[in-house]
């Protein structure tokens, strides 16, 4: 019987309280709030307390899913990127650049934020950049 | 020292499978489950000051392995946790042994040396409107019906129905917990129906609290669990003679058909205005 | 058991403020004059605690819920800070 104890960061909402998952076996059964973390000081709200279904559960997307004809065909990662791209594209060059927006989070770093926005605005050409928790 | 060469002779002649202790991972000391194959981690075993409900886990291991030995650090709460576990068949009393470290002050306890307990302040406001996580039991009684009822009403409203003091609790273990049970207690929409869901709670601790604070530490809206629930066993000792987590006998409300002397109070005539 | 659990919840409610709304008295079904006479009288009890005070608390809770839903953000200076992040 293998029982690790490892600690992590909620993958929910912004804040990112700090997490203790109890692993038995090699699969996460439990999750404990960490009592020592800044962040949430040993509390958790109901989403964190359920991570564990959460990272279980049989809804969980294992490959880039494509919506061909009403139905969701499984497809590889370059076919799903090369689709979002050309999509963009013709998004772009029928409705102009600002029907696109862009939204960054919190629980990402600053650098990816920067990416995030430079992408929206040297690439795809609009100032349409929020925040998560601006909604 | 003599802690550390303790468990690693408990786990190199089999006394026990595994050990539940705490290690600190970058300045966290977190619960980690030593075991023999991994014997050198033993030398970073430490005492946290912070608890973590090891019996819990101890509860999941069993549930999956019901014949493997676990050792633990125990400090009185643990104790007492381990016993009301015994009682109810969650853990059998052979597959544990534990290895006692300081404790803490509560009242099923009056002395003790844990560097945990020192108790928060609590705001102004919610000592003039709602009830002071510090009090002592005797202090409840002070106010009348109505302000007793205005003030708890206060502290159960700011529920945001998390589960994190059903979730945390080491004595908490059903499968099926009612307050998850649509008909019972009313899910979905925000505001989760009050008092009722902190009702059936202290209903369900009855006999089996035991005082370790857990509840109110990871409770996010500061509500006064342990004083509540420390109450709630001051209502069975006092009915019942039944002191939680130290009798070694069945809880009261787990014995069907034993004669009872109790008297409820009686239904008196209406007052007349 | 009954006894047991009804003398317990007596005392829990009267912590919560909830004092004597809850009362146990044991009948048999021939004993229907009985009956009348022990619900007629905890009507009255009942009656002359007053109404259910619980409703007041979610009422309360409620109408605080809708007035921050009706709070107008757009006064305040909202749309200058969305312009200054483009």
């Amino acid at each position: 019987m293998e029982c690790q104890l490892v600690p992590s960061v909620c993958s929910y909402c912004g804040t990112g309280c700090g997490v203790l998952f109890e692993v038995i076996n090699g699969k996460i059964v439990g999750t404990l709030p960490m009592k020592t973390h800044p962040v949430n000081e040993g509390k958790l709200c109901i989403k964190g307390w359920n991570l564990h279904e959460h990272v279980n559960s049989f809804m969980r997307l294992k490959q880039p899913l494509v919506k061909t004809f009403g139905r969701f065909i499984k497809t590889d990662w370059n076919e799903a990127i090369q689709l979002t791209a050309d999509r963009f594209r013709e998004i772009i060059d029928k409705y102009g650049p600002d029907s696109i927006g862009v939204l960054v989070s919190a629980k990402i770093t600053n650098e990816e934020n920067y990416l995030a926005q430079k992408f929206a605005r040297a690439v795809i050409g609009t100032n349409n950049v929020d925040h998560c928790a601006r909604l | 020292m003599v802690m550390i060469n303790k468990v690693k002779a408990w786990l190199e002649d089999g006394t026990v499978d595994v050990f539940l202790g705490y290690k600190e991972i970058d300045h966290h000391p977190l619960p980690h489950c030593f075991t023999s194959e991994h014997i050198e981690d033993v030398a970073d075993l430490v005492v946290s000051p912070v608890r973590y409900p090891l019996e819990k886990i101890a509860t999941h291991m069993t549930a999956i392995e019901p014949d493997i030995k676990i050792g633990m650090l125990a400090r009185d709460c643990n104790n007492r946790a381990l016993n009301v576990l015994f009682l109810w068949n969650q853990i059998k009393a052979e597959n544990i042994k534990t290895l006692s470290v300081n404790c803490c002050p509560s009242k099923l306890k009056k002395h003790g040396d844990c560097s945990y307990l020192e108790p928060e302040k609590m705001g102004a406001f919610k000592k003039q409107v709602g009830v002071d996580n510090n009090l002592e039991a005797e202090d409840l009684d002070a106010y009348g019906q109505k302000e007793r009822l205005d003030r708890w009403m206060y502290e159960f409203q700011k529920c945001i129905k998390c589960y994190g003091c059903r979730n945390i609790c080491p004595v908490c273990f059903c499968k099926e917990c009612s307050l998850e049970h649509d008909e019972l207690v009313k899910t979905g929409p925000l505001l989760p129906e009050i008092p009722i869901f902190h009702m059936v709670r202290a209903v369900h601790m009855a006999g089996r609290c035991i005082d370790c604070g857990l509840c109110e530490a990871a409770c996010p809206m500061d509500i006064p669990l342990r004083l509540l629930y420390g109450k709630v066993n001051e209502i069975v000792m006092n009915l019942f003679d039944y002191e939680t987590g130290s009798s070694a006998e069945n809880p009261p409300f787990s014995i069907l058909g034993d004669a009872v002397t109790l008297e409820p109070k009686p239904i008196e005539a209406a007052q007349t205005a | 058991m009954t006894v047991k659990r009804i003398t317990f919840l007596q005392e829990l409610l009267g912590l919560i403020g909830l004092e004597g709304r809850l009362g146990l008295s044991w009948i048999s079904s021939a004993e229907a004059q009985k009956f009348v006479q022990v619900v007629s009288d905890f009507t009255e009890k009942i009656r002359s605690l007053g109404p259910n005070p619980l409703p007041a608390f979610s009422d309360s809770r409620k109408a605080a819920a809708a007035e921050l839903m009706q709070l107008d953000f757009k006064g305040d200076g909202y749309d200058q800070q969305s312009q200054s992040m483009a």
